[in-house]
Formats: C-alpha cells, sequence, structure tokens
C-alpha cells in the first residue's frame, strides 16, 4: 500500500512566531497532537511541534507559554517522504528517527502527514486483505 | 464441522454463491455511485437504481432457497438475517444516489473531496465484507476481517464530522436545499454504518458456529 492512501491531507499549521500557548490551545481544540510549523521565510524550512516539545520544553520547565515562541520549542527540520513510498519503508524511517509521524511532501509543499495510528490501521487492514488489492 | 454445517449439499452452495453474488452487487453499486459523484454523472446515478433492484432479486432467491430447505434451521434466520441488513445497505445507497439526484448531480467544491473519500471507503468496504464471508465458509477466524472494517468506519465517522464543521457554515437559499444537502450526508455516512452491522452480524455467525 502506497502512503498517499492512508495520509491525512488535511493538516493543522502554526506561524514559526506564534506562542507556544497558541500552539496548545490549536491542539485542545482541534483535539490534535502535533502542529506543522510554517517556514519563516523562503530560507527556512518546515518544522514541527508537538504535545511533548510542550510538556517537555515548556511546562516542565516551568516557562510561561506566552513567552515562549513556537520556533524556539519545535523540531526542525521535519522529515519528510514521497507520497509513492511504500508502508514498510515508513515503518523503517519512523523506526530509525523514532518518530510518531512523517509528513508528506510534493516539491517543496507539504500535502499530507501519516501518524503511527494511520499506519497501524493501514497494516491491519493489508493483513485482512491477505494481498487482495483494493 | 463449520464445512459440514455450513457448505454441505447443493441448494446450500447455491445459496452461499448468491450471497457472493449479492453483496458484489452491493459492490458495484458503491462503485458506481462513486464515479457518479466523480463525474456528476445523472445517468450514470441512475444505475445505482438498476443495481439495487438486481440486489432485491437476489435477496429474494437466496431467502426462498433457505426456506425451501437450505441450511440446519437454527441457521436460517441468522443467514436470513444478514443478507436482509446487505439489502439494507443497498436501499440506503440508492436514497443517497436520489439526493444527489435532488442536487442537480452537482456537490460544491469544498465537501466534493470528502464526499468521494468516503464514496471510496464505501465499497472498499464491501470488498471487505465479501472478504469476511469467503473467510466463513474456510475455518479462519473472521476477527481480522470485522477490525478492518471497524477501521474503515472510524474513518467515515471522522470525515464526517469534518463535513458537517463545513456545513454548518455554509449558506443555503432554502429549506429544501438545505435538507436535500443533509440528507444526502446522513444518507452517504449511514452506508458504512449498515456494512459495519453487516460485519459485527457475521462475526456473531462465526463465533456461533465454533
Amino acid at each position: 500500500m502506497k502512503i498517499e492512501e492512508i495520509m491525512v491531507k488535511k493538516i493543522e499549521s502554526v506561524e514559526a512566531d506564534a506562542t507556544a500557548y497558541d500552539a496548545i490551545e490549536k491542539m485542545v481544540d482541534k483535539r490534535i497532537r502535533s502542529l506543522l510549523v510554517k517556514p519563516r521565510d523562503e530560507k527556512d524550512v518546515y518544522g514541527v511541534v508537538t504535545v511533548r516539545n510542550i510538556v517537555f520544553k515548556v511546562l516542565g520547565k516551568n516557562l510561561d507559554p506566552n513567552k515562549v515562541r513556537v520556533e524556539e520549542i519545535a523540531s526542525k527540520p521535519i522529515v519528510s517522504i514521497n507520497r509513492d513510498m511504500e508502508i514498510g519503508h515508513v515503518i523503517s524511517l519512523m523506526n530509525k528517527f523514532n518518530i510518531a509521524r512523517v509528513f508528506v511532501h510534493e516539491g517543496k509543499e507539504i500535502i499530507g502527514v501519516v501518524a503511527l495510528l494511520d499506519v497501524m490501521a493501514a497494516s491491519l487492514i493489508e493483513r485482512a486483505r491477505g494481498g487482495r488489492v483494493a | 464441522m463449520l464445512e459440514k454445517v455450513f457448505f454441505s449439499g447443493k441448494t446450500e452452495q447455491k445459496v452461499i454463491e448468491n450471497i457472493k453474488r449479492h453483496i458484489k452487487t452491493l459492490g458495484s453499486a458503491c462503485e458506481v455511485f462513486k464515479e457518479a459523484v466523480e463525474k456528476q454523472d445523472k445517468e450514470l446515478m441512475l444505475s445505482v437504481a438498476d443495481l439495487e433492484r438486481e440486489g432485491d432479486v437476489i435477496r429474494r432467491e437466496i431467502i426462498s432457497n433457505i426456506y425451501e430447505g437450505a441450511f440446519l434451521p437454527f441457521l436460517r434466520p441468522s443467514i436470513c438475517r444478514f443478507v436482509e441488513i446487505v439489502d439494507e445497505a443497498f436501499d440506503v445507497l440508492e436514497d443517497t444516489a436520489y439526493e444527489f439526484e435532488y442536487l442537480n448531480s452537482k456537490l460544491d467544491k469544498e465537501i466534493e473531496d470528502n464526499c468521494i473519500k468516503i464514496a471510496d471507503i464505501n465499497l472498499k468496504m464491501c470488498e471487505m465484507l465479501l472478504i469476511a464471508f469467503e473467510t466463513l465458509s474456510s475455518k479462519e477466524d473472521l476477527r481480522e476481517k470485522n477490525l478492518a472494517i471497524r477501521i474503515y468506519e472510524k474513518k467515515i465517522d471522522e470525515i464526517k464530522f469534518d463535513l458537517i464543521k463545513k456545513l454548518r457554515k455554509k449558506e443555503v437559499k432554502d429549506f429544501w436545499e438545505g435538507k436535500i444537502l443533509s440528507d444526502f450526508i446522513s444518507y452517504l455516512t449511514h452506508v458504512s454504518d449498515v456494512i459495519e452491522d453487516a460485519s459485527d452480524y457475521l462475526y456473531i455467525m462465526n463465533v456461533s458456529l465454533r
């Protein structure tokens, strides 16, 4: 199964100069665990801010989330792949880099995201199909 | 034991083949529906009703074969119920097709992708239901197939919430425009619920035959 079949096209993002509190608010409202951090300018690259980043780098250190900017705590650069990559490769990649999600790019644009749960669901469906093509 | 009870005689084989045909016809209806939405093709959408009628004919044949003596009596109501649930999926899909016609065979750009995605998952669920039914004949466990169908259904639920959010922001001209669009989305997202029910029923049959 190719990654484009399982990727989530709806990506929530946040500006690099937004505060950690803005990111928290968005994650709580949308019930998601990560946000794509937009590049500041053309020279900059995409990043990702996760619940882990917020908890360990802000709340755990007793910092004020209103005073911390997203770009200070975001992980950069993001790990991104082509839409035609097979699930098996993605699992290896996630394992190698110890990450829970990978982004999907087309040129310079980010067009989707695949999380561990998506990979698990897709693998289970593939297993149930027993090699029968959808 | 399972093979003996479930697949013994000629009449039983006939029923089994017809149930497979019934599910395949539902798959064809889902495929035609998806294509009709993608192409905004009114004529093609009419084929969904034709396939629903074909499904009705197959269902009647299955039920009469069963009551002519196929299968042990304790199994008959379960098989009939399963066939009726599959038939309900046909009905809901047909209702969706009619609503699409009332929408002038056109969807707004902002919801079109989501609707096509749901139609595609409905089709995949039919294929999985057929695989699950075929698995019943072998001695394999249906658990994995049932889980796969539940995963598909969950995906549709997620898309449904997203769709409802978009619909709430949409301005409608009059009561009927709003009602037709709302009904279309309700029916479209209900097909998967019914297929999931059919899969659950199949799983219960699988467990009861152990």
